[in-house]
């Protein structure tokens, strides 16, 4: 970098200093020899364009922020509960109701079951939770269940791992944002018809939250999340010392739905209440996606927040649960009201503030549960690309660190099927557990062979705890599988292995191109020693055209222009002034009857080719194009039509090199010292 | 009249001198800190001797990456700061009499410099001529910060 200088007069005669531009300082910064890092006005737009674009992303998701400045957006253990667990969370909001949904088939006396069947999936969700706690220290680089099952099964349980994530999280944000419309809507039946599109509305919301980063998502959405969480403690609290004070009394369910008559509970339908309230489980895995989101210690964080996320998790689960049966509260017809507003009513009071601001805090967790996939989805996809699974571009991160790609998709995703159920999505919710079930079985069973690898201290145990969860948890997926396969969970059947075979596929030509592409390390290369020669299409004389032969003239001594033309009076003329003006380089002009440009450009290659000596090396063929650089939109539909022809057809042209030369009117440049000696203007050069 | 001399002194412009010494950054923290309150104006300056024998305006500091990175490296570390430093890169036959004259044309009321201690022939402060002559023409105030001596450091 050559700077300018300036000298400068000091005070005394002798005093003469010289002050040194330093061109590269407003861009970039040395940080050793021949080592510099970009400032942020190296990133600036400059087009017109460019600039305004990034003035409405500034405005939209904030001021661009530079790698350094990662650490600050990791996130507290606070901010992260807050965002990893308001999917798992807001499922205390309705797995009770899931579970005695189900008893009630057979009759009210099977409803006293509820409280065994929720501590039965507490204790499924306590092995869950202890067993991520493990996956989180065991690899704090993330990727959970993809990560566990890639290193320890292999690489193809992996990527099912993986795809059962993949969808799990786009169902999450298509079913919780359609189901917490659905609260909206049976308190104002007028908005189901605008379903749609307050939907893409919140997805649009959550994108740009997401988008800004995950410091600010974690401000925004801390505050619900911790709202809903204190005050579904308190409603537990207040139910459970009623239940001790005996001042617990049943309540008469409004609009519950009639027992049928005649069915037994059996083991079956035990079974079935398990899977049913197993939808508390999901999301449960999140934190263990997301471990480098974490402040320092990563690892430890993570798990303690896994830890405090499993403990209320399961408080308010439980809690919820007992004070349902306290009150023999029974399913409603079409959930209206739902168990949760109901348990809410035994303890705040039907109408009371707290009571109202309760079933807002709820309605607004379910809008946040769709977060949680917003943080993990992402993530996963940044593992997956790295490991060549998925398109690059989804391990970029955007301006604000946060990857962008993934947020994107999964909104996009998540929109298109709540548009193509018209909002209504009960038909996927089948899908929705399946996945979840796939993973805890595939990161268990991994994690029982890690232990058996690694046999670090107290790996016994681990060891036995992790087989244990495996075992629960594949039980829990057969079960949920068969109970829900007629619903819609054979659809997972399809999707898993068609994500997998997606997959697979962008990897082989990931594989395929790197191995195409690599370079021996012991190889050393020197400078080629191969000849050169350019060839230059040339429609006519004129500025850029010139430009193109200079360039020409400055990479290759045999430099000849070609003229296709259908009119050969043309070709005579254009002979004429070639020779005169451009004296040095030939021309050849090759007549085209069928007024074709690419054909015969690439035959008189070929000719040229065919000519070369066989002993020799082929050369190095430069095509060199002249392009005008179109200053205005609508420019380039008018000009550089035939220059795009040539150079699509010369890409893949072995020995070949496209070379376009742009004209730019506002910047003579190459060109320039021809005209001068043409004019008059430069003085001859000396003898 | 205590309280006044234990207050920092309050500058709005000021010059620093950087060498290229370690301890140019600590010298720079020092400054920004003391800058940062005031909103003061630092202007961080690297002088290239130029020997007698060879043109002033010879192409030798523009080109050189370690040069530019001493300026690089002081404003880096003022951003880290939370303070703008501007770089100034001069070529002269003076180190001494270019700071005085980019302070004199600056405006500057303070003009820092850092003393190195040198840890050979038992260690000392070399003083050499550069300070002595800002002293004596400085029109402003002049801040000498040393080098901690290696036992003060342990």
């Amino acid at each position: 970098m050559i700077g300018g200088r300036r000298p400068l007069q000091g005070r005394k005669p002798a005093d003469r200093r010289v002050r040194v531009e330093r061109p590269h300082a407003p861009y970039f910064r040395y940080v050793g020899p021949g080592q510099m890092v970009a400032k942020a006005a190296a990133h600036e737009p400059k087009t017109t364009v460019g600039r305004s674009w990034a003035r409405i992303r500034k405005a939209a998701i904030g001021r661009p922020l530079a790698s350094e400045e990662e650490a600050g957006e990791r996130l507290t253990k606070k901010k992260a509960l807050a965002i990893f667990s308001s999917d798992a969370i807001s499922s205390s909001a309705y797995a009770t109701q899931e579970i005695i949904r189900v008893l009630a088939v057979a009759g009210a006396t099977a409803l006293a079951f509820s409280v065994g069947v929720s501590v039965a999936i507490a204790v499924l969700l306590a092995v869950v939770a202890v067993s991520y706690r493990q996956v989180c220290r065991a690899y704090p680089g993330g990727g959970g269940a993809y990560a566990v099952a890639r290193e320890n099964l292999n690489p193809l349980l992996g990527l099912v791992a993986a795809a059962a994530l993949l969808i799990d999280y786009v169902m999450t944000v298509a079913v919780s944002t359609a189901s917490a419309i659905a609260q909206i809507v049976s308190v104002e039946p007028d908005v189901e018809k605008w379903t749609v599109e307050v939907a893409v509305v919140v997805i649009t919301l959550m994108t740009i939250a997401n988008l800004r980063g995950l410091r600010e998502s974690g401000n925004i959405f801390a505050i619900p999340t911790y709202l809903f969480v204190g005050l579904a403690l308190l409603m537990v609290g207040i139910g459970l010392s009623s239940i001790l004070t005996g001042h617990a009394q049943p309540l008469a369910t409004p609009n519950a739905e009639a027992f049928p008559p005649g069915t037994g509970l059996s083991i079956f339908l035990l079974l079935k209440a398990f899977a049913g309230g197993s939808v508390a489980l999901t999301g449960v895995e999140a934190i263990a996606n997301g471990v480098p989101a974490f402040k320092p210690p990563e690892a430890k964080n993570a798990a303690n927040t896994m830890g405090a996320m499993a403990i209320l998790l399961g408080v308010l689960f439980i809690g919820v649960t007992i004070v349902a049966h306290a009150y023999q509260i029974q399913p409603t017809v079409n959930d209206v009201p739902t168990t949760v507003s109901l348990v809410a009513g035994t303890a705040f009071g039907s109408g009371s503030v707290l009571f109202v601001l309760f079933q807002a805090s709820t309605a607004l967790i379910l809008f946040l549960a769709a977060n949680t996939s917003y943080n993990a989805f992402p993530r996963l996809g940044a593992i997956l690309a790295q490991d060549g699974y998925m398109p690059r571009q989804f391990s970029y991160r955007g301006d604000r660190l946060a990857y962008s790609w993934g947020i994107v998709l999964l909104s996009a995703v998540a929109a298109f099927l709540i548009w193509l159920f018209g909002g209504k999505v009960t038909a996927l919710i089948p899908l929705y557990s399946v996945g979840v079930f796939v993973c805890f079985t595939l990161s268990q069973i991994g994690m029982v062979i890690h232990w058996r690898k690694v046999r670090d201290s107290g790996w016994q145990w681990r060891l036995g705890l992790n087989a244990f969860g495996a075992v629960l948890t594949a039980v829990v997926l057969v079960v949920v599988v068969s109970v829900k396969f007629v619903d819609g969970a054979y659809l997972v059947v399809i999707l898993i292995p068609t994500l997998v075979g997606i997959m697979l596929f962008i990897h082989r030509q990931y594989d395929a191109s790197r191995r195409e592409l690599s370079v021996r390390h012991d190889l050393v290369f020197e400078t080629p020693h191969r000849e050169e020669r350019a060839v230059v299409p040339i429609p006519g004389v004129n500025r850029a055209v010139i430009q193109a032969v200079n360039v020409a003239r400055s990479v290759a001594d045999d430099v000849r222009a070609v003229f296709i033309t259908e009119n050969p009076a043309d070709g005579v003329e254009i002979r004429e002034r070639w020779e005169r003006q451009v004296p040095g380089v030939p021309l050849v002009v090759v007549e085209s009857p069928y007024r074709a440009l690419t054909g015969p450009l690439t035959a008189y290659l070929d000719v040229l080719d065919a000519a070369w000596p066989p002993d020799k090396d082929a050369p190095i063929t430069f095509v060199v194009l002249p392009e005008y650089v179109a200053r205005r939109w609508w420019e380039r539909i008018l000009y550089n039509q035939s220059v795009k022809r040539l150079r699509s057809a010369l890409l893949g042209r072995p020995h070949t090199v496209v070379v376009n030369v742009p004209y730019r009117r506002d910047d003579p440049g190459l060109f320039e010292q021809g005209d001068r000696r043409a004019s008059g203007q430069e003085p001859p050069p000396n003898p | 009249m205590p309280s006044e001399l234990s207050a920092p002194p309050v500058f709005r412009r000021a010059v620093v001198a950087l060498s290229g010494h370690p301890n140019g950054q600590r010298l720079i923290r020092l400054v920004a800190e003391l800058a940062k309150p005031y909103k003061a104006e630092l202007i961080g300056v690297h002088v290239v001797e130029i020997d007698w024998s060879m043109p002033l305006d010879m192409d030798l500091a523009g080109r050189s990456d370690e040069i530019q990175q001493v300026l690089d490296v002081a404003e880096g570390t003022a951003e880290a700061a939370g303070v703008q430093l501007e770089s100034v890169l001069l070529q002269a036959r003076d180190v001494g009499a270019a700071l005085v004259d980019e302070a004199v044309e600056r405006e500057a009321d303070l003009l820092v410099v850092g003393l190195a201690y040198r840890t050979k022939f038992g260690g000392d402060f070399a003083i050499g001529k550069t300070i002595p002559y800002i002293l004596k023409n400085a029109p402003c105030a002049v801040w000498v910060v040393r080098e901690p001596i290696p036992e003060e450091t342990s």
